[in-house]
């Protein structure tokens, strides 16, 4: 019962996920918020600061600096970022609990916060010992194979090809276990009954360098991370990790087309305050974020990194849900794996 | 024809331009200035530049983060060579001679080496990227997955614990402790964490960047503070002295064999130019018939670090440019360049900006280039901070490493590591164990671990499936031909004698 009401709660999250691109182009989700606001007690009186928990060139180093930017315009108020990577977000989770709870530090981070807490409830609760200021990208996945691939050509071919090589097919990932992308991979290769040996790679280059020279057979990626490789048809996509077809992939079977009833993770990354912040600064950090992913800076920025095919945006109550839902949803596989979940 | 055409045509955009001008000779210079301060290398520069490059053209931002690439690694030399600073992990096999020449007076020498190979290091890498950037690109990527990776990295260490130490056994201790070192951290297969204590920034690793500040600059100022407390401390001699053509004549065939090493890691992503300096290094000192005077100041040990890493710099925008895989830190920010400006990297530049690419292959040809110029007018006037005298000299290089370690993460666990780092240095350089032999093998463990791991998965976790890949075999086959002869050479000759 009570999974059926979770799976349920994860199906209606995703429901609302589906907006299409266009939609949240014609009428940007925060454009009912005021224009401007009053700095309250005049707060920030100088620059903000911002601890991206990975280095600068990954995608949460770039949706840092598109957000600072946005922010930046949008308020003239700086933003210092600060990188501090390591430990798969929790040095930065770490440095940034030390900091004063001023509301002048605010935190970017990704949905690896909340399967850490998953796993550990001693760990931060993103939702809980934060506050979300706004969730600003939120993607899916997708199985790549090379352009020039004649051993199978669509994923009912893989499937089929992965099975009759018992085992010694390959498809690189990201490393770390517990992860949305190795879940999500679980939930494939149940489905299949395929297995697959899963290579980890913890750094994106050297994982599509693999793909592209031939040193694995398939690719676990999300769509902006790979777009070079997809506009210059080196990579196509065979299986999108949703229940229904983005415009862009309407080619590319869904979940659903492929006969799969699971509800795959999504990845998210969003920017936090911590919640012991005065409520009116975290109001206006709250505002000047929401704000500021509906600038058109930062609408370009999501556009080019395929960040607008489902709804990417979630102000902090719907940051809150998506959360709290995604972390149930790992608590519950983590234990289906028999992982200890403290 | 057709690629001396578009260089020629590169190279008139270029310089036709004012805006253009001014800013290859900014990368130039900012890349050398902050190559040369340790901590704050040309990374630090290009982190701070990127957000500017949207105010710029495609052209100049990327042309202007792959000046920085160039003459920043050079830069780092200096201080290595001046101070045993490396201003980069890449110039750390520098210091190993460069510092040396420098206590005996030929700082001029060893800058001057640094300078010249520099420049022709990474001028030649700049015309074979001109030549063959796809078909070397895709030929990488094909060869060479994890396992042949993990072969070439295996054969590094074997040919490094011979390289440094008193004797064989400290050599392979040394590596050891490296490599014990390296496993600090989050594992990169599985994301166990090890070895923290419970202490979350454990959680991030232990940072070569630190460990290479604290082994060669604080335990030295410990050691020539001890000298000066002791009265036996010496002033370096100063010596503004180029070392001769005929000279680096002599040295050509390190030169080349440092530029084939330098070009052949630096093509392959994720291995770079710091891995080039030390193969570099390693590969001199095994060749050359007088092993006993590398780390006494002899000019190859310079001249084949230094050729290697900036060799590899022209080699690492190959992966980048053809094929849009980034080989570094400095590379991966050059991806975020060309998506300001709507860009990717990868085969489609150059059918789309063929321009574009061509000026960026121009501006990294005379940056390697203009390394001669500029570097000269520095060699000149930077050595003469030698005359400082070591009572004010010490606390600043202390105060330029503290800063350095800091900013590598922003963590102070960073400036424990270095102290820590510094006294353990001060202690092992006295017992003979070789302080380049454990920063090699912290570098080489993380790589090493990583690629082992993806190779054993690969492989199905079958350890003969590396003898079905014929480069991983000959790399594993040589490796332990080196083990093995350095044992001999250690054991039977000595009781021979």
């Amino acid at each position: 019962m009570r999974r059926n009401k979770f799976l349920m709660t994860t199906a209606s999250m995703l429901a609302a996920t589906m907006f299409s691109a266009s939609s949240a182009y014609a009428a940007c989700a925060t454009d009912g918020l005021p224009g401007t606001m009053a700095k309250p007690g005049g707060f920030p009186e100088r620059a903000l600061a911002m601890i991206v928990p990975y280095g600068p060139a990954g995608g949460s180093g770039q949706v840092a600096q598109a957000m600072a930017q946005a922010v930046t315009e949008l308020t003239g108020v700086s933003i210092n970022r600060d990188h501090k990577p390591g430990g798969s977000g929790t040095v930065g989770m770490t440095a940034y609990l030390a900091m004063p709870t001023d509301g002048y530090t605010v935190l970017e981070h990704i949905d690896d916060a909340s399967s850490a807490h998953a796993l550990d409830s001693g760990r931060p609760n993103p939702a809980e010992d934060l506050i979300p200021l706004v969730i600003s990208q939120i993607t899916f996945s997708q199985i790549y194979i090379r352009t020039n691939e004649d051993r199978f050509t669509d994923w009912d071919s893989f499937v089929n090809w992965v099975k009759a090589q018992d085992g010694k097919a390959t498809i690189a990932n990201v490393s770390k276990e517990g992860s949305m992308e190795r879940i999500n991979m679980k939930y494939l290769t149940d489905a299949t009954g395929m297995t697959i040996q899963q290579i980890s790679f913890d750094k994106g280059a050297p994982r599509y360098g693999a793909l592209a020279g031939g040193q694995v057979d398939a690719l676990f990626e999300q769509p902006g991370d790979v777009r070079k490789f997809l506009d210059s048809g080196t990579f196509r996509p065979i299986l999108t990790l949703l229940h229904s077809r983005p415009g862009v992939f309407a080619d590319v079977p869904s979940l659903k087309d492929a006969g799969f009833d699971f509800e795959p993770l999504l990845r998210f990354r969003g920017f936090y305050v911590h919640k012991d912040a005065p409520a009116d600064r975290v109001e206006w950090l709250q505002w000047a974020f929401q704000k500021g992913f509906c600038e058109p800076s930062y609408q370009a920025f999501n556009e080019k990194k395929f960040m607008n095919l489902i709804e990417s945006y979630r102000d902090t109550a719907g940051a809150k849900e998506l959360i709290t839902g995604t972390i149930a949803q790992y608590r519950q596989v983590y234990k289906e794996l028999g992982l200890e979940v403290k | 024809m057709d690629a001396y055409a578009n260089f020629i045509n590169g190279t008139i955009t270029l310089f036709s331009d004012p805006m253009g001008i001014l800013i290859f000779f900014g990368g130039v210079v900012g890349g050398m200035l902050f190559g040369a301060i340790p901590g704050v290398s040309m990374l630090t520069l290009a982190a701070i530049l990127l957000p500017f490059t949207a105010h710029l053209s495609a052209e100049h931002g990327i042309m202007l983060f792959s000046v920085i690439y160039c003459t920043g690694v050079y830069g780092g030399a200096i201080t290595a060579i001046l101070f045993n600073i490396p201003g980069a992990p890449e110039n750390a096999p520098t210091a190993f001679d460069g510092y040396a020449m420098t206590k005996n007076g030929e700082a001029g020498r060893a800058v001057g080496a640094a300078v010249m190979c520099s420049a022709i290091g990474g001028t030649v890498a700049a015309v074979i990227m001109m030549l063959a950037t796809a078909p070397i690109a895709n030929w990488a990527i094909s060869a060479f997955g994890p396992p042949e990776i993990f072969a070439l990295v295996f054969f590094g260490l074997a040919v490094a614990a011979t390289v440094g130490a008193k004797t064989l056994w400290k050599g392979w201790l040394s590596i050891l402790v490296g490599l014990l070192i390296a496993v600090v951290g989050m594992d990169p297969v599985g994301g166990i964490e090890r070895y923290d204590f419970n202490m979350p920034y454990l959680l991030a690793g232990i940072h070569f960047i630190p460990t290479i500040l604290g082994f060669f600059a604080v335990s030295e100022i410990f050691i020539q503070a001890e000298k000066k407390a002791t009265g036996s401390f010496k002033a370096p001699k100063i010596s503004v002295d180029f070392p001769s053509l005929a000279e680096l004549l002599a040295h050509k065939v390190a030169v080349i064999r440092s530029i084939v090493i330098g070009f052949f890691c630096g093509v392959l992503p994720g291995i770079g130019a710091t891995l080039a300096a030390f193969m570099g290094y390693n590969e001199a000192v095994r060749w050359s018939k007088d092993k006993s005077q590398f780390g006494k100041g002899k000019l190859e040990g310079v001249i084949s670090s230094e050729t290697a890493n900036n060799a590899a710099t022209g080699a690492a925008m190959i992966p980048l440019l053809a094929l849009g895989l980034p080989g570094g830190a400095l590379t991966a920010m050059m991806v975020g360049v060309f998506q300001m400006h709507d860009m990717e990297p990868g085969p489609l530049v150059f059918l789309n900006s063929p321009d574009l690419v061509w000026v960026v292959f121009a501006a990294m040809f005379f940056a390697n280039l203009s390394i001669l110029l500029v570097g000269y007018l520095e060699t000149k006037t930077i050595i003469n901070l030698l005359r400082i005298p070591f009572q004010f000299l010490a606390p600043l290089i202390l105060l330029l490493a503290t800063v350095g370690a800091y900013a590598v993460r922003g963590l102070v666990i960073d400036v424990l590591v270095m102290f820590i780092a510094g006294a353990a240095g001060f202690f092992l350089r006295r017992s003979g164990y070789s302080l380049a032999g454990i920063v090699l093998g912290l570098i080489l463990g993380k790589i090493g671990e990583q690629t082992f791991a993806q190779a054993m998965q690969m492989l199905h976790f079958e350890w003969l499936g590396f003898l079905d890949r014929p480069i991983a075999s000959v790399l594993i086959a040589a490796a332990f031909l080196t083990i093995l002869s350095s044992i001999y050479s250690a054991f039977f000759k000595k009781h021979a004698q």
